[in-house]
């Protein structure tokens, strides 16, 4: 009975982010110096200016961005489900620093043999299987995940640190960039690696979806339902975790977007729940903004888009709680 | 209280062997009996330089590690979380964006101590008054106003230092944390607010041992727990200013060293924080010599040593949990 207006109430913010989404793509490749005009855009196949904007400049960097945004935003809800905190993310369980150490070693011990994504990724890798082993359960319990991760974190932002110390400047500042997460010059390539990543985990957590609703109601409930809270906390982890590393190798550790995401999903909609498409939308719209701030900020210099999402996600999350314990419902 | 007084010597000789072990052995070789050599002023003069530059990086050492685990401890002991950390109130982020505001905009160079001591105390405040707004209290608020702060200021610094690359320079070199390269001016400097700080804990003891009662008990027992926690959250921030303002930003002695305190000192605050202060300047000093031996005659930064002994040993607790947690 209740339910009804509720889930027209999701279904409508569903719909307004994907509005928002598609209107922050048409601003990414009309605004700027180089940006298309509306008649550009519409025109079709696009020829000269417009297709060198669509096919290399601005095209790729778009759905790359969509696509990085999503994962994140999606991954972040599944994280913040499983261990029951506002603070889960990849970046607090220490992928996203093992995958700037990772980015950080390569740079350093192979410079040009090892390309920079692939460090990343092995970082990243490497990163969970530490903490996975030093929990010594696995990805079962999450206050030891938790604390497993602030021990991985701490190890790798001493390596990134340190090899930022130790090379030369100008390698230093470019790898601090990558660090930060960046989206200049994407290619194709690499916005088909991330919704191959999207498309490919999408299905899954679908299925997941609804136990990840009833584990909200505490353990045993779950488990009374039928939920196996333990096997969906461990897949609904495996998923998200595959779901950054693919973000991170396309975009370097982009930080923010997987914390801010389900929680702006979580207050528009005011309902219980993992909101997993929400979550994502959510994300892929934060990104897209952030990357447009990046590429049209009106400063000589182009910093890199994980610089932006931890301004913006972190000034917005500061508004949020300063709201909420205003009104005193936290 | 015989058995305490033991444990308290042996911690005493444990930091006095830290502190000689800190004088005598560095990326340049020399020896114990160099040591008594300076002391007894019949070194070689060029020996007795060497070690005499190890003086001022031995005193850094002992006020940033009592500095870094009595503010760990008061953290610990006022949120009654083990794994609350001094960087987590925003000071570190707020003595970063400080420096390099300094240096960026404001043509300043060198002394940065001067500067990380406001901002440091400024971000610490801001955490506090965002994570107390709308009269509410909390540990889980104080921590997410931290991290909101943190990553704002954190952004800052990034952009500046990217576009920069001055800037940039002189910033990669303090955010690793390191003890060498610096006099007894930086001591000087942040000694001030280091003892204020530490007047405070001292204060604290016994009303930190009420607090762990629980808020009710507490608060029955006619103490002031709001009061309690404002002094020991403010002292917390003082600490830990002066020693990232002296130091740089170093990880996890504030997290660890309360947890190896509570093992001579059991479950009494005034305790805790007397340890920790003995075993907070002891392991930093260790993890100096550490990071001067392993890459000689480099150096290996402390801030680097402390994440990567603290991380393992961080790790290995995480077994010991309980597994409900």
């Amino acid at each position: 009975m209740i339910r009804v207006p509720i889930a027209r109430r999701a279904v409508a913010v569903a719909a307004g982010l994907v509005v928002l989404l598609l209107a922050a793509g048409v601003a990414t490749l009309t605004l700027g110096r180089l940006g298309l005009s509306l008649a550009d855009l519409t025109s079709w196949p696009p020829t000269g200016k417009s297709k060198f904007v669509l096919e290399r400049l601005r095209g790729p960097r778009l759905v790359v961005a969509a696509g990085v945004g999503a994962a994140l935003g999606l991954s972040g809800a599944l994280f913040q489900n499983v261990t029951r905190n506002p603070l889960g993310s990849p970046d607090v369980i220490g992928l996203s620093t093992g995958a700037g150490a990772g980015a950080a070693i390569a740079a350093l011990l192979f410079p040009g043999v090892v390309p920079t994504p692939a460090g990343a990724l092995a970082g990243a890798v490497a990163a969970m299987a530490l903490v996975y082993f030093s929990t010594g359960t696995g990805f079962r319990h999450p206050g030891r995940l938790i604390v497993a991760g602030i021990g991985v974190y701490a190890i790798g932002t001493a390596i990134i640190q340190y090899v930022v110390y130790a090379v030369e400047r100008d390698k230093a500042s470019v790898l601090t960039a990558y660090v930060n997460g960046s989206l200049n010059t994407r290619s194709w390539e690499q916005a088909a690696t991330i919704w191959v990543v999207l498309l490919a985990v999408v299905p899954f957590v679908m299925l997941l979806s609804r136990r990840l609703t009833m584990s909200e109601l505490g353990d045993e409930l779950a488990a009374g339902l039928g939920a196996e809270p333990q096997r969906t906390r461990v897949a609904a982890v495996v998923l998200a975790i595959v779901l950054s590393a693919g973000a991170v190798a396309v975009a370097g550790p982009i930080s923010f977007i997987a914390l801010t995401a389900p929680q702006i999903a979580r207050r528009l909609t005011r309902l219980p729940g993992p909101h997993l498409t929400l979550s994502a939308l959510t994300g892929a719209l934060l990104l897209v903004l952030a990357d447009l701030a990046a590429q049209q900020a009106p400063i000589p210099v182009s910093l890199p888009v994980g610089i932006y999402t931890l301004a913006l996600g972190g000034l917005y999350l500061g508004y949020l709680l300063i709201r909420e314990w205003k009104k005193g419902t936290l | 209280m015989t058995r305490f007084l033991t444990k308290l010597i042996v911690a005493l000789a444990v930091l006095a062997g830290a502190m000689l072990a800190s004088i005598a052995f560095g990326s340049h070789p020399t020896s114990f009996g160099d040591v008594l050599d300076v002391l007894s002023s019949t070194a070689d003069p060029n020996v007795a330089t060497v070690i005499e530059s190890r003086y001022p990086r031995t005193a850094l050492g002992v006020l940033a590690g009592v500095c870094l685990a009595v503010a760990g401890t008061l953290m610990q002991g006022v949120t009654r979380n083990p794994l609350a950390d001094p960087g987590l109130l925003g000071v570190t982020a707020g003595a970063s964006a400080a420096i390099v505001t300094s240096i960026a905009f404001l043509g300043m160079s060198g002394d940065a101590v001067w500067w990380a001591l406001p901002g440091g105390l400024l971000a610490g405040l801001l955490v506090h008054v965002i994570g107390s707004s709308g009269g509410g209290s909390g540990v889980a608020r104080l921590v997410l106003a931290g991290a909101v702060v943190s990553a704002v200021l954190t952004a800052y610094v990034q952009a500046v230092t990217l576009s920069l690359p001055k800037v940039f320079d002189s910033y990669r070199y303090w955010v690793v944390g390191a003890l060498g390269g610096r006099g007894f001016d930086v001591l000087t400097s942040v000694l001030p607010v280091a003892v204020a700080g530490l007047l405070l804990a001292a204060v604290l003891g016994s009303g930190l041992n009420t607090l762990a009662l629980g808020e009710e008990s507490a608060a029955a027992l006619g103490a002031n727990p709001g009061l309690t926690r404002a002094l020991g959250m403010l002292a917390a921030v003082l600490l830990s200013t002066a020693a990232t303002a002296a130091v740089g930003p170093i990880a996890f002695v504030g997290l660890a060293v309360p947890h190896i305190a509570r093992w001579p000192a059991g479950s009494d605050s005034r305790a805790q924080l007397l340890f920790s202060a003995l075993v907070g300047p002891a392991l930093l000093l260790l993890a100096d010599v550490v990071g001067r031996l392993v890459l000689a005659p480099t150096e290996l930064m402390v801030g680097v040593v402390t994440a990567f002994v603290g991380a393992p040993a961080l790790l290995l607790a995480v077994r010991r949990m309980k597994a409900a947690a």
